[in-house]
């Protein structure tokens, strides 16, 4: 696999963006698509490539048939494009419950999961329905629309891509800008940092912890701990690197996370955490689901039954429930995936339907909800429901996530062990460098909460001092990093 | 104008509607209370708000809303 972090990867990169720039500015596109179906190429492998054109042409087609007018165009594509993902996703986890619920013995097939296909599939139907409700024109051109599906640094794990924001930097000619270039550069390494500081140390707790054998489930809040910096980092390390790459290449992708542990409600937390997964269900699902004509008809009943007030609100926790229904969904065949969005979902209906009297509450008990320290106990609350739900999203069943909360109630917070010197990967130092890491994360993202352009500010310091920190930052990497790439990316496997 | 300020001092009673014009723009209606405001908006004025009316620029302020409906009215 071609991972981001990987000698492979850079050269690759390096060899792409040389040509990219030696070319004329009309063939720059072409470049990128040749470079995007190699790079799937070499990290997927030949096999499952296919099923990656298949969603291109299907949707391709699709959305030229949408735009003249045929109605069966749309249905008829998404069932085409989300039907693959389903038979080669859910296929198994359907079988295994069958055979579970009716005593059937349906037998499991081992099935290739395609590379980013839960990424591109999203992005490929939004195209589609972008173009039905006429957001955006239909491309003409396959190998153009080809290259929107497929741009190799994001197709792994996204962010999913919009085509009328993405397009017109897609196909538009670049000249090299120094000033891109460092800006690109500075987040690339920040992904490094994220992801070999922080992510790859922090697994080797949470595997441990997590590992449904382990002897270990008592330290579940300190491994749940851990996962939150692991997929953190791991996940916005990636979508650094994704970011800054493209960046290099004067190609601007939407940005997929914005300080998520500073998050007032999970609510907040859903704009802030994996943001084009949660707008594209915005717009995708939830406004048409609360806007259809039978949820109109459930609004009424529920004004009629229930009061005015909770009744205008019922059709949207109903929306919101089945769309993290889908969020969970989305994450994995597993039941303790489902449970994951449907935990999101109900506290977001929960917060939705009490929002009036929860304002009543705080009126009551003299509450100054504009004060610092209820911006804080907000965050903070926020903060403990987060992690409760890392342990449905973490572990393996949902037996065992119910087991560890469980045996994290009742536990020691944190054991010696796991600092044990003697303990192979999990010495003090790599303790150490993940705390250290994790402050360095933090103060970076009060400056960025704080609208402070903290790239800028590094490009504006005299040429001498951007050299030295450089090298700093390229020292540490090298010195501390960790180079056991448990697998690559936790995202690229979805 | 006076029952629509009414509808959106009862569902978040947090902004200024008098003055803001930018009550999606900077989130001080989120998406569940925009959707509520739409649920309550049908109801009240019988109109039929769709998917391609949920713009920004439809929501930022009162006066944008009111506008909305009255367009729908016709």
């Amino acid at each position: 696999m071609l991972s981001f972090v990987s000698l492979g990867f850079i050269l690759f990169f390096l060899l792409c963006f040389a040509g990219y720039y030696l070319l004329p500015g009309k063939m720059q596109w072409i470049w990128l698509l040749a470079f995007s179906w190699l790079y799937y190429l070499l990290a997927a492998g030949p096999g499952l490539i296919i099923f990656l054109i298949y969603s291109t042409a299907v949707t391709w087609c699709g959305g030229l048939f949408a735009e003249r007018g045929f109605k069966a165009a749309v249905p008829v594509t998404l069932l085409l494009d989300f039907g693959m993902l389903a038979a080669l996703k859910y296929t198994n986890f359907l079988v295994l419950n069958l055979n579970t619920i009716f005593g059937t013995h349906l037998s499991i097939r081992t099935l290739f999961l395609p590379l980013g296909i839960s990424f591109y599939t999203f992005q490929t139907a939004g195209y589609l329905l972008d173009v039905t409700w006429k957001r955006c024109k239909a491309e003409r051109n396959f190998f153009r629309y080809a290259l929107f599906v497929s741009f190799f640094p994001q197709i792994m794990q996204g962010p999913i891509g919009r085509y009328d924001r993405l397009s017109s930097s897609l196909y538009t000619a670049h000249s090299f800008d120094v000033n891109r270039f460092q800006r690109g550069l500075i987040r690339i390494l920040w992904g490094f940092f994220k992801k070999m500081l922080i992510a790859d140390y922090a697994a080797q707790y949470v595997n441990t912890i997590f590992d449904p054998a382990s002897a270990f489930y008592a330290y579940g809040i300190f491994g749940v701990l851990m996962y939150s910096a692991e997929l953190y980092a791991d996940f916005s390390g990636g979508i650094d690197i994704v970011l800054g790459a493209a960046e290099i290449l004067g190609i601007t992708l939407d940005e997929n996370f914005r300080q998520p542990f500073f998050a007032t409600s999970i609510t907040d937390f859903w704009h802030r955490w994996h943001i084009t997964l949660g707008t594209w269900m915005k717009d995708y699902l939830f406004i048409p689901l609360t806007l259809s004509t039978w949820m109109g008809r459930f609004g009424k009943w529920c004004r009629k039954h229930l009061g005015k007030t909770t009744g205008r609100a019922m059709p949207v926790c109903v929306a919101n429930i089945i769309v993290f229904l889908v969020v969970g969904i989305w994450h994995g065949p597993a039941w303790h995936f489902i449970v994951y969005g449907l935990y999101n979902g109900l506290i977001i209906a929960v917060s939705g339907l009490l929002a009036k009297p929860y304002r009543t509450w705080k009126k009551a008990l003299h509450i100054n909800d504009k004060s610092n320290a209820f911006h804080l106990f907000q965050i903070i609350r926020t903060f403990i429901l987060v992690n409760i739900s890392w342990y449905f999203d973490c572990s393996e069943t949902l037996g065992q996530a119910f087991r560890m909360m469980r045996a994290s109630l009742h536990a020691p917070f944190f054991s010696v062990t796991f600092v044990n010197p003697e303990a192979p990967g999990q010495c003090l130092l790599h303790f150490a460098t993940i705390l250290s890491g994790c402050a360095v994360v933090f103060l970076i993202s009060i400056l960025r909460e704080r609208n402070i352009d903290v790239r800028g500010r590094i490009l504006s310091l005299p040429v001498s001092s951007r050299v030295v920190l450089l090298l700093m930052f390229v020292f540490i990497l090298g010195m501390l990093g960790c180079y056991n790439d448990f697998g690559g990316f936790i995202y690229a496997n979805f | 104008m006076e029952q629509l300020l009414e509808i959106l001092e009862d569902i978040q009673p947090d902004a200024d509607y008098e003055t803001c014009t930018t009550l999606i723009d900077d989130g001080f209606l989120s998406s569940f209370e925009l959707l509520s405001l739409v649920s309550e908006l049908e109801e009240t004025y019988e109109i039929r708000i769709t998917p391609v009316d949920l713009i920004p620029s439809n929501f930022n302020s009162a006066q944008a809303i009111y506008d909305l409906i009255q367009r729908l009215q016709k």
